[in-house]
């Protein structure tokens, strides 16, 4: 198992998809899976700007101008369920989550 | 009635008579169907304060339609209203706002749709067009610039709305941009309950029956040829400024980018992956299909199609298609709207994209709602899989996914014929009609309006907005850069009062936005770009907070016209299955009528009206400048 630190590294898989893979260097359609590997007790919001920080059009995207909330234009579902429900920003990770990155959806 | 006839106007402008404001045409055209009588009235001294479309429908309907004269009476006002931006080169600034008594809730009605119809009414030299009375024979309205004519329109009768605007603009020799025709179908000639307004081959004014109402007025359509006034801004040079502003961010944002690709497309495979995307009347949230084969670039690549665009704008939105495989193929077709995909699809079991492109567009060219007609079909396909209706009853089996079945039921509704004449009512008479356990399945508000294509058991706010609303729709919808009018950029979507703190707070932006004559989708921008382009138009300063009061204004009207309509706290539920917990899917753990109470109880505190009375309290209607409706309202 890799190793982060001395502690042994945990994952968890990104799930982008339809048009916000355009910010990660893909076409706008499907979805696009990246493993990331981080330390016990580390928050989703850790883990999260880690990733986003690779991705310069996503993280302009994902966050609040002052970088301190999320924005508002894309959900963060933690395994199917929104954010809020099951995991907040500062819930430590545990593994084996998957966080997708939805495009907010506008209109009827 | 008078064959033809020149719209009166006075012989020259009296001297109290208010200059003309920038952007407007200044005047309303005013049409008795009863009589024949076609005049016009200067319209000026409210504008800065109801603005158009929404908000000066609301008015007329406020003073004009009092309690007794229901949704069929003819004495109802049917108010085809556009706004300041109508007509200027602002993105998708078509729009007509169709304000009147709907016949679902008998209580008041706004809906919009785009195409030419607003700019072309500018041109024409109007702000709104007013019809009361009811036409002797089925007749439709001719307007070319000051030539306003009430015509016979017997052989139109029967047609569906592509016919008939075919055969108006075949009749006039205009076709395209030059020749703007919305109308009714026969679902609208035969008073079906969720009849719609229909123009522009696909833009469709749906909402609360306003077709049946054009239909009892026995007015088939009005056709407007594109006007010859010139039509100017205060500040030309600033609306496009502001226009470019509207523009570059519709493109960029992130949330806008994909409307301005893809329209709502996007919808079907985003929704469902929280659970939003209703799938057979709400009896499931899961599905075996493929659901990457239902994301949006995906959904136009069956299809030959080209850009239908509205007035003015430049999103890659609506679109004309030709379907090019299966038993319909080669049939033109409008590409459906997200609510077309799950009305006319995932609703009724239908996962047959070239179907659901087929059958989508019949119920425009009936004049059904898509969104009713799916709890419709889907309640019948549900009661009949689980015994509750008979063959006998229906007169025929109606499986899930039988897209000719589901055709036979939009003929048999539009036409009133055998069990087709129950659910031209809509589901919520017909299943209150049928009781026992047929009546525990169907969808819709107790104020009978029918809820947006979503499962809103997955999206609490639309929930709570559709049952408060006073318009026979949403009235906030979704939250749009909420973080500029300082609510949060984000909440838990399942705590009932984070939810209801949103919903009444966003209140009046939507109102705002229909008030200026555009597009609902073009419009999802920054208040401020719009309240700026509005300004530029008018020569009137309008700040973000003028725009949340005007539209909070007009809110307020709607609601004090729908109390004394006697719609009042009492049915601001949903049904049984469209308030019950799912059974699968991401918001399965998730019951909504838990919180409820709850839930209204924050809204009504929020948007600052009483739960007691369903009234706006004095305070809220001061802060509002409706002190005339405090004292209407109040007066006992």
């Amino acid at each position: 198992m890799a190793q982060v630190g001395s502690r042994p590294a945990l994952s968890a898989t990104f799930e982008v998809t339809t048009w916000v893979t355009r910010h990660v260097g893909g076409d706008g359609s499907g979805s696009k899976f990246f493993a990331e590997t981080f330390a016990p007790g580390e928050t989703l919001r850790q883990v999260m700007r880690r990733f986003s920080a690779r991705h310069p059009e996503l993280d302009a995207a994902l966050w609040s101008p002052d970088r301190t909330q999320l924005g508002e234009h894309l959900e963060v579902v933690v395994n199917d369920a929104v954010l809020g429900v099951t995991h907040d920003l500062d819930t430590p990770l545990t593994g084996g989550e998957r966080i997708t990155l939805l495009g907010q959806f506008m209109g009827g | 009635m008078s064959p033809t006839a020149t719209a009166a106007r006075p012989a020259k402008k009296s001297a109290s008579a208010p200059a003309s404001v920038p952007g407007y045409a200044g005047k309303l055209l005013r049409i008795n169907l009863t009589t024949g009588k076609i005049w016009t009235e200067p319209w000026a001294e409210d504008m800065r304060e109801y603005v158009g479309g929404i908000g000066l429908g609301a008015k007329i309907l406020y003073e004009e339609v009092g309690p007794k004269v229901h949704w069929d009476h003819p004495d109802n006002r049917l108010i085809l209203a556009t706004g300041p931006l109508a007509g200027l080169p602002v993105w998708g600034t078509g729009g007509l706002t169709v304000v009147t008594r709907g016949a679902q809730t008998d209580g008041a009605t706004s809906t919009q749709a785009n195409g030419f119809f607003g700019a072309a009414l500018k041109y024409s030299g109007y702000d709104a067009i007013v019809v009361q009375g009811q036409a002797k024979a089925l007749s439709y309205l001719y307007i070319n610039d000051d030539t306003v004519e009430i015509r016979p329109a017997a052989h139109l009768k029967g047609k569906d709305t592509w016919e008939t605007q075919e055969a108006l603009e075949k009749e006039h020799g205009l076709t395209g941009h030059r020749i703007s025709v919305y109308s009714i179908g026969p679902a609208g000639e035969n008073l079906v309950r969720f009849a719609a307004i229909q123009g522009d081959y696909g833009h469709v004014a749906s909402k609360n029956g306003c077709g049946a109402v054009m239909g009892k007025k026995r007015l088939k359509a009005v056709c407007i040829v594109r006007g010859t006034r010139s039509l100017m801004p205060h500040d030309a040079r600033g609306l496009v400024q502001a226009a470019d502003d509207i523009a570059h961010d519709l493109k960029t944002d992130p949330a806008s980018s994909t409307l301005y690709r893809f329209g709502t497309l996007p919808g079907v495979s985003n929704l469902y992956k929280l659970g939003v995307l209703p799938i057979k009347n709400y009896t499931t949230n899961l599905t075996t299909v493929d659901m990457s084969t239902w994301e949006p670039a995906k959904l136009r690549a069956g299809f030959d199609h080209r850009g239908h665009q509205c007035n003015a704008c430049g999103m890659h939105h609506c679109h004309i298609q030709v379907i090019g495989k299966g038993p319909k193929a080669g049939e033109l077709v409008d590409e459906p709207e997200y609510e077309g995909w799950s009305g006319a699809g995932w609703q009724i079991g239908l996962t047959d994209k070239e179907s659901i492109t087929w059958l989508n567009t019949r119920l425009d060219r009936a004049c059904l709602d898509v969104n009713e007609f799916g709890w419709v079909c889907g309640w019948v396909m549900e009661c009949m899989e689980k015994g509750y209706l008979t063959e006998k009853q229906v007169g025929f089996r109606l499986n899930w996914g039988d897209v000719d079945g589901a055709y036979r039921l939009i003929q048999m509704i539009s036409h009133r014929e055998g069990f087709g004449d129950l659910l031209a009512e809509g589901v919520k008479r017909a299943s209150e009609k049928i009781g026992g356990e047929a009546a525990k399945c169907a969808v819709y508000t107790r104020k009978g309006a029918s809820p947006r294509g979503h499962d809103h058991r997955g999206r609490w706010e639309e929930m709570l907005d559709t049952c408060t609303s006073s318009n026979g729709t949403m009235e906030s919808a979704n939250a749009t850069h909420q973080t500029e009018i300082g609510l949060p950029g984000r909440i838990n979507p399942f705590n009932g009062e984070e939810v209801a703190r949103m919903v009444g707070g966003i209140l009046g932006r939507k109102h705002f936005e229909d008030s200026l004559g555009g597009c609902i989708f073009t419009f999802r921008t920054r208040i401020e770009f719009l309240a700026r382009a509005l300004s530029a138009a008018t020569g009137w300063h309008y700040t973000l907070a003028d725009a949340l009061r005007l539209g909070r204004r007009t809110a307020a009207i709607l609601r004090a016209f729908n109390l004394r309509c006697g719609i009042g706290t009492d049915v601001e539920y949903p049904s049984a299955r469209y308030g019950s917990q799912p059974v699968d899917g991401p918001a399965k753990d998730h019951n909504i009528m838990d919180q409820w109470e709850r839930m209204r109880e924050v809204w009504y505190e929020t948007v600052g009206y009483d739960i007691r009375t369903g009234k706006p309290t004095r305070e809220t209607l001061k802060k509002l400048g409706l002190d005339w409706l405090a004292k209407d309202l109040w007066r006992k």
